[in-house]
């Protein structure tokens, strides 16, 4: 069995972990399901990994030996908009998952994740379905009830501007972080159970910072810098 | 022995009081000596080359040679005045300029003829009308009137009793050495009374303003009112006999005896004393001078003020001195000592005036009380203000001080609180490692530990996997247990769900998830992260147990709120379709035991949330029921 894209050629990921038996659990676990993988163990070895093509997906660790992940989710995210970028965290704390989603990574991946689950992550994120968990969900909400809040006083962890997000949108992240699942909360919400992976994903790209000057300019909108 | 106890302070005391006194009283007799000396000096000294003091006097019909300066009797008629008869030599030769007639001092008024034409009526002159002011009066003698040779001169003096008639020297000559010194008569005892007295006047509002915005101390009220009497009394025009005179003005011009009064009335509460009950009496002469002249009219007002007021003056202004020289000893300080020099300056001025009124001293009539007294007054006014003013700059470093004190113990408040937060977030902090390393302890320590034990014992990865995952699992759990839920207990079971789910997928066990209230759970504001961490835990030993002892294919977590007598309250069921612990207990060893472990675990963890824990076993399957509590607990009490 082979994974392969609208094109028919099997789907290239590019998986990034400086931890060698993680790294073989994964790839194993992906090439099993039918992936083209390629894999780098330091940010150096993934950019050369990059020079020579794109892959359809990216999976970083965030703490690799000679840099930051999130530095590797940012050009990649610049350089290959098509690319699909998703975390690999031990833990999925919000600290790094949120820091990842603000340059363009959706969503994360457990490094301890069952081999099945590795996969059946990967294939839904090919097709367009970034997933989002209740913990990150959750986050999101609070923070967007802290903006509204106080907005004096920066609440501790990443920034994270919650400021472009619809209503609707919260209201699905609320239904993610209590548990309930897509069609529970498209039925709560009137919603179609397929249109929800559409707003997940529309929360992922409205979540993302793209540039430093886009940052500045979101600042200023809210009234957090004064010109 | 009492009587030694009396006397032993007395002593020391009584010596303490001679020795304040005795230096006061001498600086006062030099004070005296001083004020007589300086009366002397400023008699104005007069033109002697133009005097003329030999004058024949017709009075009551007789006549006789008198010599200037004279008294005549007392008298109320101005009919028929005294008329005092002279001649003086007029050469036209050295008369360059014109000549004129001065009269330094006379009472009560008086009229100058010259060759039978009248020159000079100082009736018309209110100033020259008071005895109390000695007013000079100087007038040009026309050139057309004067002839060379001798000249007659006649001066008809007016006398409005009770006191006696005086003329002084009589002066006739060039009007460039007359006029000298009566500009220094003028200047002293007219223009120098005006100026006190406008001064007076204005301390005398400034004082009732004063005494307006601090009614407590009628000290500032007395002192206004004395002063407003004395402006009064120095700015009424005296009347003349003849013209229609008003009642009132004529009592007004007697307040001296009120005024003087409120002087001592204003000493003994400036000096912080009570005022007596009977010091009212004080007030007895003034009022029935008042009251008197109001109903009878003059002349009697006059009478009654030289017989009863005059006395009453000088009584006053003995207590006066009696009063300060007591707060001499008493405190010692500058405003006692002033007041006192002040009034012993008054008073012998009086002391003068009384001599010269009944003729014991001759000096030409001068009275000088009244000038003393307003001299008196503007320096006891000046006093006051002074000490207004540095009263308000105690105020000023008062609230200075008060500022910074303020300050400061702001500055403390804020480094006390500042040290109070620390500590409290000292403390919040080391409660929350104390939580935190018994929630890794409990979970991740002993899984770490299977872990160590399995691989030693070289058994095959899959019970090491479980182990490890276990030990993820369940770090997972303390670090999502840290987040700020904010109450909401469904945002900690949406995250427990997913791992559930994670955790049930390879076993191929499904996880029916019924939220059965629309809300899920009611909100818990007290919820603590350990709360969170008890049940979620009790949740994973349910689910573990369903699917390791009791071969459950489905799994189902009912949420609901149900509303009790005191409220609504959460409750969270975990049933299975398993075949219950009851039967497992009867299996092996090993796993009854750790069955029993795990639901003495589930139970003392329930207990420490205020939760009770219902469990159901047969068969067909296990119910685990929990209900939570309305008030979740505040502190850990049955943690161990």
């Amino acid at each position: 069995m082979s994974e392969q894209g609208e094109t028919g050629e099997a789907i290239t990921i590019l998986l990034v972990e400086d931890d060698a038996p993680t790294c073989w659990r994964l790839q194993d676990a992906l090439v099993k399901a039918g992936y083209e993988v390629r894999s780098a163990g330091t940010l150096a070895e993934a950019r050369t990994a990059l020079t020579e093509a794109p892959p359809r997906v990216l999976l970083t660790d965030l703490r690799l030996p000679d840099g930051h992940g999130v530095e590797l989710i940012r050009e990649v995210r610049q350089r290959f908009p098509d690319t699909e970028i998703m975390v690999i965290s031990a833990l999925g704390d919000e600290e790094s998952v949120i820091s990842a989603i603000t340059v363009g990574a959706t969503g994360y991946l457990l490094k301890d994740a069952f081999p099945t689950d590795i996969a059946t992550t990967v294939r839904d994120l090919v097709a367009g379905h970034s997933p989002i968990s209740a913990s990150i969900a959750r986050f999101i909400v609070r923070r967007t009830q802290g903006a509204a809040q106080s907005s004096a006083g920066a609440a501790p962890g990443p920034t994270l501007n919650t400021a472009k997000l619809t209503p609707r949108e919260i209201d699905i992240l609320w239904g993610i972080a209590k548990g309930f699942s897509y069609a529970e909360i498209a039925s709560h919400l009137g919603l179609s159970r397929q249109t929800v992976p559409g707003h997940i994903k529309n929360i992922y790209r409205k979540l993302e910072v793209h540039t430093r000057s886009e940052a500045v300019f979101e600042a200023v909108q809210q009234g957090l810098i004064k010109l | 022995m009492s009587e030694i106890a009396a006397k032993a302070p007395t002593r020391p005391r009584r010596r303490l009081i001679v020795s304040r006194l005795v230096p006061y009283l001498l600086l006062q007799a030099l004070i005296v000596i001083a004020t007589i000396l300086g009366l002397r000096l400023l008699q104005p000294s007069d033109p002697e080359d133009f005097a003329l003091s030999q004058f024949s006097l017709r009075e009551d019909g007789v006549t006789g040679a008198v010599t200037l300066p004279h008294f005549t009797s007392s008298r109320y008629s101005l009919a028929d005045p005294p008329l005092y008869t002279g001649a003086f030599t007029f050469r036209s030769a050295d008369a360059g300029a014109g000549w004129s007639v001065y009269l330094p001092r006379f009472s009560n008024a008086v009229e100058v003829a010259v060759n039978g034409v009248v020159v000079l009526d100082s009736r018309r002159d209110a100033n020259a009308n008071r005895p109390d002011r000695n007013t000079p009066q100087i007038a040009v003698i026309p050139a057309s009137l004067l002839r060379d040779g001798s000249n007659a001169i006649t001066v008809r003096l007016f006398v409005w009793g009770p006191l006696k008639g005086f003329l002084d020297t009589v002066y006739v000559g060039p009007d460039a050495a007359l006029r000298p010194s009566y500009e220094t008569r003028t200047l002293l005892f007219v223009t120098l009374q005006v100026a006190f007295s406008a001064w007076q006047s204005i301390l005398a509002v400034i004082l009732a303003i004063m005494w307006l915005m601090r009614r407590r101390e009628p000290v500032y009220g007395v002192l206004a009112v004395a002063m407003v009497l004395g402006v009064i009394q120095a700015f009424i025009p005296p009347p003349v006999p003849p013209a229609a005179v008003s009642r009132l003005a004529a009592v007004l011009l007697a307040s001296a005896p009120t005024e003087s009064a409120l002087i001592v009335a204003f000493g003994v509460l400036f000096f912080g004393w009570r005022w007596p009950r009977y010091g009212m009496l004080l007030f007895a002469p003034g009022l029935i001078v008042f009251v008197v002249g109001l109903i009878a009219g003059p002349p009697l007002p006059r009478i009654l003020f030289l017989v009863l007021g005059i006395p009453t003056v000088g009584i006053c202004l003995f207590l006066m001195a009696c009063v300060t020289a007591t707060a001499v000893v008493r405190r010692q300080d500058a405003a006692s000592f002033t007041i006192g020099c002040a009034v012993t300056i008054v008073l012998t001025c009086w002391v003068h005036d009384m001599l010269s009124v009944f003729e014991i001293v001759t000096n030409e009539r001068i009275f000088v009380s009244r000038l003393s007294y307003s001299a008196m007054l503007v320096a006891i006014g000046a006093g006051l203000t002074w000490r207004f003013a540095r009263a308000l700059n105690q105020v000023d470093s008062f609230a200075g001080q008060l500022v910074t004190r303020v300050r400061e113990a702001e500055e403390r408040l804020k480094a006390s609180f500042a040290r109070e937060e620390e500590r409290a977030r000292a403390a919040a902090l080391a409660n929350e490692r104390t939580r935190l390393m018994r929630d890794l302890h409990d979970g991740l320590g002993g899984q770490l530990v299977s872990i160590v034990a399995l691989s030693e014992r070289g058994h095959e990865g899959a019970t090491i996997t479980d182990a490890a995952r276990a030990a993820l699992k369940d770090l997972r759990l303390v670090i999502d247990s840290m987040d700020d839920i904010g109450g909401d207990l469904m945002l900690a079971l949406g995250s427990w769900r997913e791992r559930a789910t994670a955790q049930l997928r390879p076993h191929d066990i499904a996880l029916d998830w019924r939220v059965a209230t629309p809300q899920g759970l009611p909100l818990h504001p007290e919820l603590r992260p350990w709360h969170v961490i008890q049940i979620v835990r009790i949740l994973d030993e349910a689910v573990t147990n369903a699917v390791k002892h009791a071969q459950a294919r489905n799994i189902a977590v009912t949420i609901e709120t149900l509303d009790g007598a005191h409220g609504p309250y959460g409750v969270i069921s975990v049933t299975d379709d398993g075949c219950g612990f009851a039967r497992a207990e009867n299996g092996e060893a090993a796993g009854a035991s750790q069955t029993a472990r795990g639901l003495r675990n589930m139970r003392s963890r329930a207990a420490r949330c205020g939760a009770i824990l219902d469990l159901g076993s047969d068969a067909s399957g296990t119910r685990v029921r929990l209900q939570l509590p309305q008030v979740f607990p505040d502190s850990d009490a049955a943690g161990g």
